[in-house]
């Protein structure tokens, strides 16, 4: 029934396929970021077509034959994320030490095509924990339909731990980054210039906490997870459902954070855990697409397994959006660590620390269920 | 395996009951690593729903190499009887006569929607659900077997022993009982030439065959040329399988094969005429009458045996004479005068299943499906309605029990059940049949006693996948689960007969479900299905015809499927950009154009990148591009570098309204006066205007900038050469002017023209003097 796509390189971490499923980029304990491609549209499998690693200053892109005397960055790649096509072919990559780098595929002065470092982000005491990339309409600073500004958002932490993950989220527009980092805070900055993937500017960076005004003692955080909501309608409001795995209680719930155009800031609109389960660290936080549904919905997974969330659409007097957990389905021993939802949003799939692959989705009377499961076998 | 908690109660308003016995369907995943398995694995949804899984080896392996792998499954693709390159063929021949179907519904109810009266349409709807019908049969099955395989050409027989497929079976099926409203009437007969095509019955023969001497198998094949010559070794008539095989025909009425059996009697034979003409004549007796046996319908198939009538008072009345003469034959003296036992025995047996004897019909037939078309044929000819036909059904089930429901049989039940005899525990059953994952949501799933999957498919394929039978609950809806078991893939079509044919059935399917997302169970089955389609790259581009007549999600599906199209290849960005045309989705093809031109941007081809973008009007990107172009032309300016950008220039000045167009051209001038370099600007000016691809519209607004550098005080900054180059090029455009007197530049004043004209003068009459 399955049919092998590829063989990995020995070593490798961490994979992600790029928009079209037409690309593959890999990560791996030496630092190799690695682009796998097949040779037409209708092929499925795929050879690897560069392999490029961080060095000491600047960037440093070898073929094959080159890599083994650049051994500058040792530090392993831990995640690696796609940034939306319109913005090129580039990655993000987190490593192992809380680094975060973009690479991008480019045709410079007359140079072969090549990957090439676009920016490193500085590295400071904090260390990024998950990066993802949204896309927003309405720019923030021109209101100029038809262009993008693109966010980016990283989510980093302390500790001996490493960064997790990143994402971008697609919206039309404006490129954001939101990254969560390793002391629970979360930093979207946003894409100056959308030919030139090395000029962000930090747009704002707080808490994911719902009261603001708690404090608390210095957070560490093992993991964080990000997911943009998937694009929709034009009008709708650019938002990411935000999760850590901490020391700290306030901070570990999912919250679901949207930009305040009229105030020009992020506003937690909804909490997605029971008043009982506030403090559960979350492994992973996944959007799901929505083709027409009355209601968004988000998964979340703690040590208590998979939950399913519905996410009203029209928020209340105070702003906040209706939630409804609508299921609770545990599967994984030894955690959840991924989350996807297919393209419909009506089948997600899961992996964790059983080794096994899940598949859920709901019946007819919308009661959610384990549907299969793929045990691996040699 | 732990059962999933339930949060949600479905509680009074469940459409089927839930069972509590839930388990996942759990399959392999060979992935080539080493024991222990790696320590993770990294998921990826592809196009439409394939599923990529990315094994990674633990570190704390050996010194042997083992590399991580990622595989590639492709969920709900379990129509294991139709190989991919076969399926494509239906996914694409299916489109045009859905489409169709859709554009009647459509056209019909806005007719319908004009004039109160519908009646009239009825008549010509059926017709196009007929042809839809027809259409959707032919693609499934390709050639129907014929009945007449039996004696005449025995090598064909054992060729032809391939069934159709199931997919084609339970389509005809469909159309029987949903589609073809003229037939009604003659139900039970096509139901009797339905299971004559699949029923067992032809491997009773063949086996029969088979265990006849090669000789006979020769014998059979110039039996046809050489009728009266043809002899045995042996007397066939002696077997008693002969009969028995004769019997079975006829019961479910092979009236051609049981005929043509008949007639190689040994009585037939030349040296045998003299001492058997009592017994030949009884022989041929029976074979007239089985030949002339009354059928309710309007015609039959070509080589088919048989007597016609399409009203019920005449087939009355020809059954009536029919069954006389049958009753005459059997009361006959010339039974006395037949010494052959087996002949005299294995007639009358003929004789009583004609008669209707149910205890020869039971033993005649094997299966109850079997027994129930003889019942339709041999004893209740009259039966109409699917109640009757139903309890029918449900008497000679308990005649012939099975242990092992088949899906058609399944299916069958469920149509004559009136869609409620339908188990959930057979629609559990189903959902296993579609690999791993059917997408559509299914009320529940039952673990099964056990045994790998691979079993538990082995065993559902042939058909054996209960140990005992269903508990059948009665709910319409069950049933609407249940035709995705026969039909996978093609639920889709199955649905429209279904909606066509039964209106119970059809509010069911429009019916729109909160728990779907507000979407009806139709829909659902055409998102499904286009998701599917996009599974694979040769099919994606019919997804959007099924999309399309989806009203509430379609549309949003379809646009997440064309983003996710590689659009950097020009065909598939062209093949996308017609789609969006055809829906309108402007916005999508706008976002598309926008991501194929930053690719070419990138990757080197900076032509197709500023056409790209250009066509989807991002002007943000263009006058970044702009920009850097002109960044790029301060830096140096020679002819090599002009070379560089070529094209690019023209590309960016024929869209007026984008900025950045010839603001760069004009900052370039501009910025050289600023820095003071007045003869290096005077030089860019010259080799502007010198270099072919500068537009000619961008002539005179570089002059009439450049005023300050022809009036230059201190000195003339253009020598006489340089000059009368620019005079040239402005006669040029005076020229231009002239035929096209709309060709001035709007954003220039109107003595533009001359005042340039008045500087180069100027600058000519100062160089020559210099010179």
């Amino acid at each position: 029934m399955e049919k092998t796509v590829t063989t990995l390189d020995k070593g490798t971490t961490c994979s992600s396929w790029n928009y079209s499923g037409q690309r593959m980029a890999t990560g791996s304990t030496d630092g190799t970021l690695a682009i796998f491609d097949s040779v037409d549209t209708a092929s499925s499998s795929f050879t690897c077509s560069s392999r490029s690693r961080l060095s000491g200053v600047g960037s440093v892109v070898k073929t094959r034959t080159w890599l083994d005397k650049v051994q500058v960055h040792e530090a392993s790649i831990v995640k690696v994320v796609w940034v939306p096509p319109e913005y090129g072919d580039a990655v993000a990559c987190i490593y192992a030490d809380g680094t975060l780098s973009l690479w991008e595929e480019v045709v410079e002065d007359s140079r072969p095509l090549q990957w090439k470092l676009c920016k490193d982000f500085n590295k400071s005491s904090n260390q990024v924990l998950d990066v993802q990339f949204g896309v927003s309409l309405t720019g923030l600073k021109l209101v100029d339909i038809g262009n993008i500004i693109p966010f980016l958002s990283l989510t980093a932490f302390l500790d001996r731990t490493q960064v997790w993950s990143t994402k971008l989220s697609p919206y039309e527009a404006w490129l954001y980054k939101v990254a969560a980092y390793s002391d629970g805070h979360l930093k979207v900055y946003e894409l100056l210039d959308p030919l030139e993937l090395k000029n962000w500017q930090l747009q704002a960076e707080f808490q994911n906490v719902i009261d603001s005004v708690s404090k608390f003692g210095k957070a560490a955080c093992l993991s964080a997870s990000v997911s943009w909501s998937p694009e929709r309608g034009e009008s709708q409001q650019l938002s990411f459902v935000l999760g850590f795995n901490s020391n700290i209680m306030q901070l570990n719930s999912a919250k679901v954070w949207e930009f305040d155009q009229d105030h020009q800031r992020w506003l937690p609109v909804a909490e997605l855990a029971l008043p009982e389960e506030k403090g559960d660290p979350v492994y992973a936080v996944a959007w799901a697409p929505n083709i027409g549904r009355p209601y968004e919905v988000i998964a979340t997974a703690t040590h208590k397994g998979i939950a399913i969330w519905h996410l009203g659409l029209n928020p209340d007097l105070d702003g906040r959006l209706s939630v409804e957990k609508v299921a609770s389905l545990s599967g994984h021993e030894g955690g959840v660590w991924e989350m996807e939802w297919d393209m419909s949003g009506m089948t997600l799939a899961t992996t964790g620390g059983d080794g096994v692959v899940r598949l859920w989705q709901s019946n007819l009377n919308g009661v959610w269920h384990e549907q299969a499961v793929f045990e691996p076998t040699t | 395996m732990k059962m999933p908690g339930l949060t949600s109660d479905p509680g009074e308003t469940s459409l089927v009951p839930f069972s509590s016995e839930v388990g996942p369907v759990v399959y392999p995943l060979r992935h080539g690593l080493k024991p222990p398995i790696a320590a993770r694995f990294s998921i990826s949804w592809s196009r439409g729903n394939s599923l990529r899984v990315s094994g990674f080896q633990s570190e704390a392996d050996d010194g042997e190499v083992v590399r991580g792998k990622v595989v590639e499954v492709k969920l709900g693709s379990g129509d294991s009887e139709i190989d991919h390159a076969q399926w494509r063929r239906i996914a694409y021949g299916s489109v045009s006569p859905f489409a169709l179907l859709q554009s009647h519904k459509n056209s019909m109810a806005a007719v319908s929607k004009m004039s109160a009266v519908s009646s009239p349409y009825d008549a010509e709807w059926s017709d196009y659900v007929m042809e839809y019908s027809r259409d959707i049969g032919f693609l499934l099955g390709g050639h129907k077997l014929s009945l007449s395989v039996g004696i005449e050409d025995t090598k064909t027989v054992l060729k032809k022993v391939e069934e159709p497929t199931c997919l084609k079976a339970a389509w005809e099926l469909m159309v029987i009982f949903y589609a073809d409203h003229k037939s009604q009437a003659w139900t039970p007969e096509q139901l009797v030439d339905w299971l004559a095509v699949r029923t067992s019955f032809k491997k009773i023969m063949i086996a029969y065959c088979q265990e006849l001497s090669q000789q006979f198998i020769q014998n059979l094949s110039t039996f046809k040329r050489n009728l009266p010559v043809c002899r045995f070794d042996f007397a066939i008539e002696d077997d008693d399988k002969y009969w028995e095989a004769i019997s079975s025909a006829l019961a479910v009425g092979w009236l051609d094969v049981a005929v043509k059996m008949l007639r190689l009697h040994g009585s037939y034979q030349l040296n045998q005429v003299g001492s058997r003409e009592i017994e030949n004549g009884l022989v041929e007796a029976v074979a007239v009458l089985i030949s002339k046996m009354p059928h309710m319908r309007l015609e039959l198939a070509p080589g088919k045996l048989g007597e016609c009538f399409g009203t019920k008072p005449d087939f009355i009345k020809a059954w009536e004479k029919w069954r006389g003469q049958i009753s005459k034959l059997d009361c006959s003296a010339f039974w006395f005068q037949c010494d052959h036992r087996q002949t005299r025995e294995g007639l009358k047996n003929l004789l009583q299943i004609m008669l209707g004897n149910a205890n020869i019909l039971s033993s005649a037939t094997c299966h109850w499906m079997e027994l129930h078309v003889s019942y339709l044929l041999h004893i209740r000819p009259f039966t109409m309605g699917l109640e009757s036909m139903n309890n029918l059904a449900q008497k000679c089930m308990q005649l012939k029990p099975v242990s092992f429901p088949h899906k058609l049989m399944t299916l069958l039940l469920g149509i004559l059940g009136e869609n409620t005899e339908v188990s959930d525990v057979v629609l559990a059953e189903c959902s296993r049949s579609f690999g791993p994952c059917t997408m559509i949501p299914f009320p529940s799933a039952v673990q099964l006693t056990g045994g790998s999957p691979q079993s538990q498919e082995q065993q559902f394929r042939s058909g054996h996948f209960l140990d005992e039978q269903p508990v059948l609950h009665g709910h319409p809806f069950a049933f609407l689960m249940l035709i995705r078991y026969p039909f996978g893939r093609m639920v889709v079509h199955a649905a429209e007969l279904l909606a066509a044919g039964n209106t119970q059935m059809e509010i069911l399917l429009h019916e729109e479900r909160h728990n779907l997302g507000g979407i009806s169970m139709e829909e659902l089955h055409r998102l499904v299905y286009a998701q599917v389609l996009s599974s694979h790259a040769l099919t994606w581009q019919i997804a959007p015809i099924y999309l399309a007549s989806c009203t509430k999600q379609g549309m949003a599906l379809l646009k997440i499927l064309l983003y996710k199209q590689p659009v950097h290849h020009n065909q598939i960005l062209l093949k996308n950009i017609e789609i969006c045309r055809l829906y309108e989705l402007h916005k999508v093809s706008s976002k598309m154009m926008k991501i194929a031109g930053v690719h070419h941007w990138k990757h080197g081809k900076k032509g197709s990148g500023v056409f790209w973008l250009q066509q989807a009007r991002d002007e943000i990107r263009l006058s970044r591009i702009a920009q850097q172009l002109f960044d790029f032309v301060g830096k140096s300016i020679s002819d090599e570098s002009f070379k560089q950008w070529e094209g690019l220039i023209e590309l960016l000045g024929s869209e007026s309204r984008i900025a950045g167009g010839l603001e760069f051209l004009h900052k370039y001038v501009h910025d050289g006066i600023a820095t003071n370099s007045a003869q290096k600007a005077a030089e860019s000016l010259i080799l502007l205007m010198k270099n072919p691809s500068t537009p000619q519209r961008f002539w005179l607004p570089l002059l009439y900038d450049s005023l300050k550098l022809l009036n230059w005080q201190e000195h003339p900054l253009l020598n006489v050469s340089q000059t009368n180059l620019l005079l040239n090029k402005l006669q040029e455009l005076s020229i231009v002017a002239r035929l096209r007197p709309d060709f001035t530049e709007a954003d220039l004043p109107s003595q533009a023209l001359s005042s340039v004209r008045l500087a180069l003068a100027t600058n000519l009459g100062r160089a020559i003097l210099e010179e």
